[in-house]
C-alpha cells in the first residue's frame, strides 16, 4: 500500500495496565507474573493464573479476539493431556490401556497442568506485549545499551520500508503484461526481487549515512537515549509495593508447589488462604484496568 | 525558541558582518576526473539570507554545499579556503559541525533513522550526548515550532512524503545550527507539501535569523521567500542580480509557447473578457507573455542535440484535440464503477470511479496526496483488483514505471539493465541501442545504474519498459525531481509513444508538465475523477489549481 494512501488512524488503543506508570512498573510486573506461572507446577496455581491472564485478555482486547485465540488453545491443552500419559506411564489410577500400556490418571492431569501452564504463558506474553510497548522496552534498555537501542529503532524504521518496497519491485514486474510473455517463475521472480531490494537498500544506506553524520553521529563519547518516562516518587513506591507483594505471592508459590505430588497419587489441594494472595497477584492488571476505565467513564 | 544569532548559542565569532558562508578561491576535483567540479571558486552569502544555489545536474551545487560540512564532504582533491560564520571549516569537529551547520538532504526517505517521530527529533542531540532533561526541552520547543504536536508518536514509515521531509527539518533545526543547507529539498514533494514545506523554511529563516540556503535546478517556488541567488557555472559561483529572472516557465518543446492560448482564447472568449478584469484571478492572465523569449542558451544547446527533427517534437494542436479521430480506435482502458480499499478497516480508495482512457494519446492524472492516482494505476496494471465495479483493458500489453526507479534496476551497467528482458520480450542489441540514443543515454552504457544521475536514472527505467513495447504505458510521477533536460527527453518520448498509437497514462504533481505534454488532464478527488478536460480547458476553468 503506497504511505500516501493510508489513513491516518487515530490512536484509539485500548489503555494497557500500568500506562501512566515509569516502564519499570510494568517489567517488574510481568517479570514476576512469567515466572510464577512458569515455574508453579501445581493445579489452584495455574488455573489461578490462567483466569488471570484470561481476565486481562478480555478487559483489554475484547471477547471476540480472546475467544478465538481459545480456538486453538483449547485443542493444545487437550492433546497435551492425552499424549503425555503416552510418554510418561507412571501414577496409580490406571483409567484404561491400550495394548499393553496402561493410562494413569495422574498422567493425564500432569498433561493438563503443562497445558494449562503453556496456555497461561502464552496470555501473559501476550499481556506484556500490550504492557511493555516497543518504546517503554527502548526506555529500559537505553540506559544500559544506547547503541542497541538505536539499532532496534532502526530496524523498526527499516521493516516496514523494506516490506512495502518488496511489494512494490513486484508490482511492477507483476504490472509488465506483454503478449507472449512466459508468466513469470515465481521463485525467479522473488529471488530477482530481493536483488533488487539489495541495490536499493545499499545505495539509499550511503545517503543514510550521511544523513546521521551531519547530526553528530559519534560526536559524544557516550549517546543518550532519550525516553519520555521519568521514575518518580509514586513510580517508586509502587516498585517497592509491587516488590514486596511479589514476594508474598512467590513464598505462596513456593510452599504450595512443594507440598503437592502428582505421583504416585494426585494431592487433593486444600483450601488455603494463601491462594487468595496468588489470585490477588494475577488479578491486579484486570483491577487496575478496571480502575482505570472507571475513571474515564 | 530564541532567535538563533544570539551569541550563547554555538560561540564562536558572531558579530553580524561576518558572512555566514565565506568561501576563497575554492577548487575541488573528484578522484579519477580529469577536470575540476569546482574551480578557483569565490562566494559569500550574508548572515540571515535566504540565498537559492541554482544550477543544472552535476554543476557541482551538492558538492559545494557538502564541502561545508567535513563529515559528509566526498574524497577528491580540495584547495582553498571555507569558513562558516568566520570559524574554518577545516578545523570543525563533528559536533561543532553538527551544531553550527544543518543540512537536509533531497529524499525524505533516507534521512529518516529512527522508527517515531519523537525519537528522530532527539536523535541528533542523543547523539551529542545531551542530558535528557535538555533533549526534552529541546524536542517540545521544535515540535511546537513547526506544529508537529499532532503527530508526535506516529511511526516515521506511515507519514505522508511532506511530513518526512519536515521533520527532517525539524529534527535538523533541534541542534539549532545557524546556518541551515538543503540540497533539493523539495524535489520530492507534491505541490502543496512543498509549499508547506517552503513556508517553514521561511520562517526559520525570518523569525529564527538561521541562515538558509536551498540548492536547486527549480527555482520558481522559492523566489518569493529568497533574498538573493546565485548560479553555479563552469565550476564558479556567480550572484543572480535579477532573482525574479529565474522564474520563468521553459518550454518542453523547443522552449516556444505551446499552442494552447490561442485556441482557448476563440472558444472561451467571454471568460476571458470578465477575467481580463480579475486580474489575479485569472489562471493564465499574463501567461502567454511570461513564456516569449524564454529560449536560454541551454534550451537551444538542447535542441541541437536532440531535436534535430522539429517536427516529429512539437505536436501540432491548432486544430484543436488531436486525438479526436483516434478516440472511435477504442478505449486503452475503462473504468466503471469501481471501488477498492487495500483492507476492511481502511477507508475506500477509490469510490465509484469511472473513467475511460482512449488510445493513442497521454493521459495526465493530477490531484492531491492520497486522492488514488497511483492506486489507480495498479487497477489499471492489474496489481489490484476492484472491490466492485469492472476495469476493462482494451490495450493488449502494458507496463508500469513506477515512482522510483530503483524498483527496475537490478544489473551492474546499463546496458546489461537494457538487455534483461531482450530474449522474453523479444527485442534486440539494436534495438536496445536506438532507446539508448533517442532517451540521451548513449555512453553510459558501461556505468552502473546508481551511478547515473536521478534523472538518468529515471530516463533508464523508461527505456527499458519502452524496449519490450507495452500499448499502454502506465508512469506514476515520472518527472519527479528531474531537471529540465530529462523532462524534455520525456516529454518527446511519451508524445512519440502516443504518435506510434501508443496510450500513456500518467499520475503527476508537475502540472506544467501536464500542461505541455498530455491530450487530457483528468483531476482525481476523493477516489473518483473530478473532471477530465483537454489542458486548456481544464487550466481555463481552474482558479486554484495550476502550473
Amino acid at each position: 500500500m503506497p504511505v500516501d494512501n493510508m489513513r491516518e488512524r487515530s490512536a484509539i488503543e485500548p489503555v494497557a495496565a500500568f500506562s501512566m506508570s515509569h516502564p519499570a512498573v510494568p517489567a517488574l510486573y510481568m517479570a514476576l507474573t512469567l515466572g510464577l506461572t512458569m515455574f508453579s507446577m501445581q493445579p489452584v496455581l495455574i488455573a489461578l493464573s490462567l483466569a488471570g491472564g484470561l481476565a486481562y485478555g478480555f478487559a483489554t482486547r475484547g471477547a471476540a479476539r480472546t475467544l478465538s485465540a481459545l480456538r486453538w488453545q483449547l485443542p493444545v491443552i487437550l492433546i497435551i493431556s492425552l499424549v503425555n500419559p503416552l510418554f510418561s506411564a507412571s501414577g496409580s489410577t490406571e483409567v484404561f490401556r491400550i495394548g499393553m500400556r496402561a493410562v494413569y490418571l495422574e498422567s493425564m492431569v500432569y498433561g493438563l497442568c503443562m497445558g494449562g501452564l503453556f496456555v497461561a504463558s502464552v496470555l501473559w506474553f501476550e499481556a506484556a506485549a500490550s504492557m511493555l510497548e516497543y518504546d517503554k522496552v527502548l526506555a529500559l534498555l537505553g540506559n544500559a545499551a544506547p547503541v542497541l537501542a538505536l539499532m532496534i529503532s532502526m530496524c523498526m524504521r527499516l521493516i516496514p520500508q523494506f516490506l512495502r518496497r518488496g511489494r512494490t519491485v513486484l508490482a511492477v514486474q507483476d504490472a509488465i503484461d506483454v503478449p507472449g510473455r512466459a508468466p513469470a517463475d515465481p521463485v525467479r521472480s522473488r529471488l530477482r526481487a530481493s536483488s533488487v531490494l539489495m541495490g536499493w537498500g545499499m545505495e539509499d544506506s550511503l545517503e543514510r549515512a550521511d544523513a546521521m553524520r551531519s547530526r553528530g553521529w559519534g560526536a559524544a563519547a557516550r549517546r543518550t537515549t532519550y525516553a519520555r518516562y521519568r521514575l518518580g516518587r509514586a513510580d517508586v513506591a509502587a516498585l517497592v509495593g509491587l516488590a514486596l507483594f511479589g514476594a508474598a505471592a512467590v513464598a505462596v508459590a513456593w510452599a504450595a508447589t512443594t507440598q503437592y505430588s502428582f505421583y504416585p497419587q494426585l494431592s487433593v489441594p486444600a483450601p488455603w488462604p494463601g491462594y487468595i494472595v496468588y489470585a490477588a497477584w494475577m488479578v491486579l492488571p484486570c483491577v487496575l484496568h478496571a480502575i482505570d476505565e472507571k475513571r474515564f467513564g | 525558541m530564541t532567535r538563533l544569532n544570539s551569541c550563547s548559542v554555538t560561540g564562536g565569532a558572531c558579530g553580524s558582518d561576518v558572512p555566514a558562508i565565506e568561501v576563497r578561491g575554492l577548487s575541488f576535483t573528484y578522484p579519477g576526473a580529469e577536470a575540476p567540479v569546482l574551480d578557483g571558486l569565490d562566494w559569500s552569502v550574508p548572515q540571515g539570507a535566504f540565498a537559492l544555489l541554482v544550477g543544472g545536474t552535476g554543476s557541482g551545487k551538492s558538492t559545494l554545499l557538502s564541502l561545508l560540512k567535513p563529515e559528509i564532504s566526498p574524497t577528491g582533491e580540495c584547495a582553498g579556503e571555507l569558513r562558516v560564520l568566520g570559524e574554518s571549516v577545516a578545523g570543525m569537529d563533528v559536533r561543532a559541525s553538527a551544531e553550527r551547520v544543518g543540512y537536509v538532504f533531497q529524499d525524505p526517505e533516507n534521512q529518516i533513522v529512527c522508527e517515531s517521530v519523537w525519537h528522530e527529533m532527539a536523535f541528533g542531540l542523543e547523539n551529542l550526548g545531551m542530558p535528557r532533561d535538555e533533549i526534552r526541552r529541546r524536542v517540545a520547543e521544535t515540535s511546537y515550532f513547526f506544529g508537529l504536536e499532532d503527530w508526535l508518536h506516529r511511526d516515521t514509515d506511515t507519514l505522508s512524503g511532506g511530513r518526512k521531509q519536515l521533520l527532517s527539518l525539524a529534527a535538523v533545526l533541534a541542534l539549532r545550527p545557524r546556518v541551515l543547507l538543503l540540497d533539493e529539498p523539495t524535489s520530492q514533494l507534491d505541490l502543496v507539501a512543498e509549499k508547506n514545506f517552503l513556508h517553514a523554511l521561511f520562517r526559520v529563516n525570518r523569525e529564527l535569523g538561521c541562515t538558509v540556503v536551498v540548492a536547486t535546478h527549480q527555482p520558481r517556488p522559492m523566489l518569493e521567500y529568497a533574498t538573493c541567488a546565485y548560479r553555479i557555472e563552469d565550476g564558479r559561483v556567480c550572484e543572480v542580480a535579477d532573482i525574479a529572472s529565474l522564474g520563468h516557465r521553459e518550454g518542453l518543446f523547443s522552449g516556444e509557447v505551446p499552442g494552447w492560448g490561442a485556441s482557448r482564447r476563440a472558444k472561451n472568449g467571454v471568460f476571458n473578457s470578465v477575467s481580463g478584469q480579475l486580474g489575479s484571478l485569472d489562471p493564465r492572465a499574463g501567461a502567454p507573455g511570461a513564456k516569449k523569449g524564454l529560449k536560454s542558451d541551454k534550451s537551444g544547446e538542447f535542441e541541437a542535440q536532440i531535436l534535430s527533427q522539429d517536427d516529429l517534437g512539437v505536436p501540432s494542436r491548432a486544430g484543436g484535440r488531436r486525438i479526436l479521430p483516434k478516440m472511435h480506435a477504442g478505449s486503452a482502458a475503462t473504468l466503471s464503477e469501481g471501488w477498492f480499499r487495500y483492507d476492511r478497516v481502511s477507508g475506500w480508495v477509490l469510490r465509484g470511479l469511472d473513467v475511460t482512457f482512449s488510445a493513442g494519446a497521454v493521459h495526465a492524472i493530477v490531484g492531491g496526496n492520497g486522492c488514488g492516482k497511483s492506486t489507480m494505476l495498479s487497477v489499471l496494471a492489474k496489481t489490484a483488483k476492484l472491490q466492485r465495479g469492472r476495469m476493462v483493458r482494451g490495450a493488449a500489453s502494458a507496463a508500469l514505471l513506477p515512482q522510483n526507479p530503483k524498483a527496475l534496476l537490478v544489473a551492474e551497467t546499463v546496458h546489461d539493465e537494457l538487455m534483461e528482458w531482450a530474449s522474453t520480450c523479444g527485442y534486440d542489441e539494436a534495438a536496445a541501442q536506438e532507446q539508448t540514443a533517442r532517451l540521451g543515454l548513449a555512453g553510459l552504457e558501461t556505468r552502473h545504474p546508481y551511478d547515473l544521475s536521478g534523472g538518468q536514472r529515471q530516463l533508464l527505467a523508461l527505456a527499458k519498459l519502452l524496449l519490450i513495447g507495452p500499448e499502454l504505458l502506465l508512469l506514476d510521477e515520472p518527472t519527479k525531481g528531474l531537471d529540465l533536460a530529462s523532462r524534455r527527453i520525456i516529454a518527446h518520448a511519451l508524445r512519440d509513444h502516443a504518435k506510434a498509437g501508443g496510450t500513456v497514462i500518467m499520475a503527476t504533481h508537475d502540472l506544467d508538465f501536464a500542461e505541455q505534454v498530455a491530450d487530457d488532464i483528468a483531476m482525481m478527488f476523493d477516489g473518483e475523477i473530478a473532471c477530465m478536460e483537454p489542458p486548456a480547458d481544464f487550466f481555463a476553468d481552474n482558479v486554484f489549481y495550476r502550473a
